[in-house]
């Protein structure tokens, strides 16, 4: 992590920019009051990153540090930081705005999960205007135990699936898992218009 | 007047019982509800996380849709839905480009007028004696806990809260006109840790023992939600928490249509209460 002594601000204002215009928020309006680390829901899990001090980061340019931290992956979007901040900044929107930013950087998450997770929900709601439940854990699962197999950790590969077979069996027994399959008509609708935003933002 | 209904996907699976039971219990409490046509997924928290532009686009087909056939309101009972759908209306009146852009692509065009209501303010606000009226018995011993969980009153964007912030009130109101005891607690608003149960365990198992926790010592006998995944989360994954966390009561987790639908002389097997993981009688 560099020292305010080495502080460069050009090298921060692209960062820097670019996460205030994507999330919407005023990040520059922090004065480090720490009412959102007070409130952090996942605050005891992310040490040493805080809200107040993933926007530091951010200002400071220290893209590595606020792209892969504990703060980024493991915040839960509860918008209590956001909510209490009394310069309305939504840290929870920065997080995710970060999520964004590191996928699109090709580079490996901090959390793969998190990001298969909601990528794979994602897909499976743009693919059939519906989510699926089953096909998008499905799909979830492919793509973690994929990771898994590439370290060749095979133990836990057996120890993933015993764990969701256990659930899944819990979830029958109960009648919660569900056969139907969802779709939407109006699916494509939202295809073309995603297709031309795309299209338009390149 | 009828109002639009978006169900979402979890009350077309999982969750499926709570669908029924907002129908049967707002029926019985003379609201009139119509499942909008064709709906789609509203990209929930995920899509956020995503892409910004499905995360509005997908919900505002869904207001599209319930506009066009002339409704002025439409009910959301699941609290991800709800947030989602809400946040859309208010981004799409916000930024105009957004606002054309996304309705020059849909087939029925958002207007933005519609209120979207949760399943919580439809019920808050039907007259008192409509609930005695309709009451075949009313719960005499039953402590319960209110669990509102973040997205009923806290969004990403401002928009209107119907009731306070920190500290709401309006599913004790309910609660009340039914019998049930409706606890003061520290945990209200707090976070199940939604889909981190999948993706990340550990920490919301941390989030789930919390809450858990508080309820307990301040002698609660269940929880009362409105939200599916609160109610999915804390009660699959209870046995794991309290395993975790060394706890050994279990606490039954009720959807506040469940309770209602009891007190207006709906039995356990018409709610679907059998489906759930921790039964009364465990606890």
């Amino acid at each position: 992590m560099a020292t305010a002594l080495n502080y460069d601000p050009s090298s921060s204002a692209s960062l820097l920019e670019e996460v205030m215009t994507r999330s919407g928020q005023p990040l520059t309006a922090c004065y480090q009051c720490r009412r959102c680390a007070a409130g952090c829901a996942v605050g005891e899990e992310t040490s040493p990153v805080t809200p107040d001090r993933l926007i530091r980061l951010l200002m400071l340019g220290e893209k590595e540090a606020a792209l892969s931290n504990d703060l980024v992956w493991k915040c839960v979007s509860c918008y209590t930081c956001g909510t209490r901040c009394p310069n309305n900044i939504q840290t929870g929107r920065i997080t995710e705005t970060l999520k964004k930013i590191s996928k699109e950087t090709q580079k490996a998450p901090h959390q793969p999960k998190v990001g298969y997770f909601h990528d794979s929900f994602v897909k499976s709601g743009l693919r059939w205007g519906r989510v699926n439940e089953m096909e998008f854990m499905g799909m979830y699962e492919l793509k973690h135990l994929r990771d898994k197999f590439l370290e060749k950790d095979f133990d836990g590969i057996k120890q993933e699936i015993m764990e969701q077979m256990q659930f899944a069996l819990s979830m029958l027994k109960r009648k919660r898992m569900h056969f139907d399959f969802l779709k939407s008509i109006g699916r494509n609708e939202i295809k073309r218009l995603y297709k031309k935003f795309k299209k338009d933002q390149s | 007047m009828e109002i639009a209904y978006y169900p979402g996907c979890s009350l077309k699976q999982s969750s499926n019982l709570y669908d029924s039971q907002t129908r049967e219990v707002l029926s019985r409490l003379g609201i009139s509800i119509k499942e909008i046509d064709d709906w789609n997924c509203c990209g929930a928290t995920s899509a956020g996380k995503i892409d910004d532009f499905l995360a509005i686009a997908m919900p505002a087909r869904n207001i599209g849709i319930a506009e066009q056939k002339g409704f002025t309101e439409m009910v959301i009972p699941c609290s991800a839905c709800y947030s989602r759908t809400l946040v859309a209306q208010k981004k799409l009146a916000d930024d105009p480009d957004l606002n054309t852009r996304i309705n020059d692509g849909l087939f029925r065009k958002v207007k933005g007028n519609i209120k979207v209501s949760s399943i919580l303010e439809v019920l808050a606000r039907i007259p008192k004696k409509n609930f005695k009226q309709k009451m075949t018995k009313k719960f005499k011993q039953l402590n319960a806990v209110c669990y509102y969980g973040c997205m009923l009153t806290r969004f990403p964007i401002d928009v209107d809260v119907p009731d306070d912030i920190e500290n709401p009130q309006s599913m004790e109101n309910i609660l009340k006109l039914i019998g049930v005891h409706a606890l003061d607690w520290n945990y209200k608003t707090a976070c199940c840790g939604a889909s981190a149960a999948m993706n990340d365990p550990d920490t919301a198992l941390m989030l789930m023992h919390k809450i858990i926790e508080d309820a307990l010592e301040r002698g609660a006998e269940c929880f009362v939600v409105t939200c599916p995944m609160c109610q999915m989360n804390l009660d699959v994954h209870q046995d794991k928490v309290c395993e975790k966390y060394r706890i050994n009561q279990r606490l039954p987790v009720y959807f506040l249509t469940e309770l209602i639908g009891l007190a207006l002389g709906m039995d356990i097997q018409d709610l679907q209460i059998d489906r759930h993981f921790i039964q009364m009688a465990d606890a």
